[in-house]
């Protein structure tokens, strides 16, 4: 078996790489399919947390590395029936602690067992940056509709380019329907012609996704969030499945037009 | 006449080797030896530019000149320097060793060093056979550069082809034109000796005529607000909102320099007449 290596990355920090990884992760797995994520955040590790694995760890990605463990040993087993294992990064130590050349034949390791190995990239552009992103062949970028996020977004795609990782995809998260509505914030096409690169999903803004991450279990497991559907549709489509993106619009419901008529609209937004 | 002949200049982070533009040359190779030989353990290592001011030497002159300097000493040629009468400010730099077509490649991506910087054109020569070529393509660059009269032949050009979006963080100096078929996102840098023409957006910072020529211009399709420069002059978009009002007009814009101050105007060809720009901040 030859699996396929993709990192998540973004840039700019805080805009869900982890909590996507976690969810594409869990949303391949139900896919039926063989899924280790490796978190590469060393240092401020939280895939674990957002997986709801963390009191699990008992061996992570550096002493993978240094050979204090086997490989299977750092790999712990996700809570559900599913193919889908976590390699922890350690939060003791620094980016500096792996070398790329040392992470990119561990995937290799890897890649023979699972059908798919998704890296948990850092924020910045730095070492841990280089490191995650060199045993990649395939790249996600995450950002969010704001311009800071897109800058840095842009800046990622050319350095991915520039080391050879061509076409990456991205995921326009956080997608405020009504703020687009509005013309608060930018929409798909916005930011699309702006970064020029294939758009594989668009995640609505679901108070269910930080409900989920705090619960440990990813928003993906719930198939009637929005942003859990919106999820599992990536999944599919990082999985190579035809699914055509789908716009995001206000809830237009009669029941959320009546809650609006009374002043008690929620938040929660689905496709229209 | 033993002193000034040979002289060491340096410009910033880079070494220059000048040679005086009057003495004849074999005075110039002997003083040459002479110099390099008395400072042998100084000059071991590094790569060095050769200045020959406004000298016109031939070919296989400028090889002996390069090759007097890397046998007697560390260090590797890389650059030529002339002064053509001409050109009335600066110096023209050629590279030694042009790329194996004649035209610059158009393919850039593939030897992008880590950091995005674009290196234009690639590293200095090895054997003297093949810096020979080199100095032989160069001579062929400079010819087509200058008509008779000494003015450079603007209207056939070597281009510097960008195809993909040029992004954030990218950065690269042409010793010519560019075009780039795509977008200039913000935070992308490029400086061109010659025009810049972007057949999309143009978001980032350009530099035209960055060798001073004051007649270079930037094309673009959309030209939001955006700064710039043109030669010595750098502009951005009028603050006044009557002004303003004329430069947000959509459509593709030429900018240009008139009176010393950078003028934007609706693109209607490159010989039409413009003189209805409007002029952007100093």
């Amino acid at each position: 078996m030859t699996g396929k290596t993709i990192v998540i990355t973004s840039g700019k920090g805080g805009v869900g790489k982890t909590t996507a990884t976690a969810n594409i992760g869990t949303g391949l797995a139900m896919r039926g399919h063989k899924v280790v994520v490796v978190d590469t955040d060393i240092g401020l590790r939280n895939l674990d947390v957002i997986m709801g694995l963390e009191n699990r760890i008992v061996y992570d990605l550096v002493n993978v590395i240094e050979g204090t463990c086997k490989l299977n040993q750092a790999m712990i087993g996700d809570k559900h029936d599913y193919e889908l294992f976590l390699i922890p990064a350690a939060q003791t130590r620094d980016k500096n602690s792996i070398e790329p050349e040392q992470l990119r034949e561990m995937c290799a390791e890897l890649e023979k067992e699972f059908d798919y190995v998704l890296i948990d990239c850092p924020a910045g552009i730095e070492q841990g940056f280089k490191t995650a992103t060199v045993a990649a062949k395939e790249a996600i970028i995450v950002t969010t509709p704001e311009v800071s996020a897109i800058r840095d977004a842009d800046r990622v795609i050319g350095l991915l380019e520039s080391s050879g990782l061509h076409r990456p995809r991205l995921i326009i998260n956080r997608i405020a329907p009504d703020m687009v509505k509005r013309g608060d914030m930018m929409d798909q096409k916005d930011v699309e012609s702006l970064l020029a690169v294939e758009v594989i999903g668009l995640v609505p803004a679901d108070e269910h996704t930080v409900v989920a991450a705090n619960r440990g279990v990813p928003v993906v497991h719930n198939a009637k969030t929005s942003a859990g559907a919106a999820f599992l549709r990536i999944a599919g489509r990082v999985d190579g499945e035809d699914i055509p993106l789908m716009s995001i619009e206000p809830k237009t419901g009669l029941l959320s037009k009546f809650k609006g008529m009374v002043g008690m609209n929620g938040r929660a937004y689905s496709h229209a | 006449m033993t002193t000034d002949v040979v002289q060491v200049v340096t410009r910033g982070a880079d070494v220059a080797i000048v040679i005086d533009e009057n003495s004849p040359f074999d005075v110039v190779t002997a003083e040459l030896r002479e110099y390099l030989a008395s400072r042998s353990n100084l000059l071991s290592k590094g790569d060095i530019t050769l200045n020959v001011g406004h000298r016109m030497l031939a070919r296989d002159e400028l090889a002996q000149i390069k090759s007097i300097i890397e046998a007697n000493s560390g260090l590797t040629v890389t650059r030529f320097w002339f002064a053509p009468e001409s050109m009335e400010s600066g110096l023209l730099q050629v590279e030694t060793k042009p790329p194996k077509t004649l035209g610059l490649p158009t393919n850039v991506a593939d030897n992008h060093p880590a950091h995005n910087e674009i290196d234009l054109p690639g590293p200095p020569s090895e054997t003297i056979a093949e810096s020979i070529s080199a100095v032989e393509l160069m001579i062929e660059s400079l010819k087509s550069r200058h008509n008779k009269n000494g003015a450079r032949n603007r209207n056939i050009t070597e281009a510097l082809f960008i195809k993909s979006t040029f992004r954030s963080g990218e950065s690269l100096h042409h010793h010519g034109d560019v075009v780039v078929l795509a977008d200039v996102n913000p935070g992308a840098e490029i400086r061109a000796d010659g025009d810049v023409v972007v057949l999309g957006s143009l978001k980032g910072w350009v530099h035209a005529g960055t060798s001073g020529d004051s007649k270079a211009v930037i094309v673009a399709m959309e030209l939001p607000s955006t700064r710039f420069q043109i030669a010595k002059y750098e502009g951005i978009p009028p603050a006044s909102d009557r002004r303003k009002l004329n430069s947000l007009s959509t459509g593709p814009k030429i900018a240009y320099v008139r009176s010393r101050t950078i003028h934007v105007a609706p693109f209607s060809g490159r010989f039409a007449r413009y003189n209805k720009g409007v002029p952007y901040d100093g």
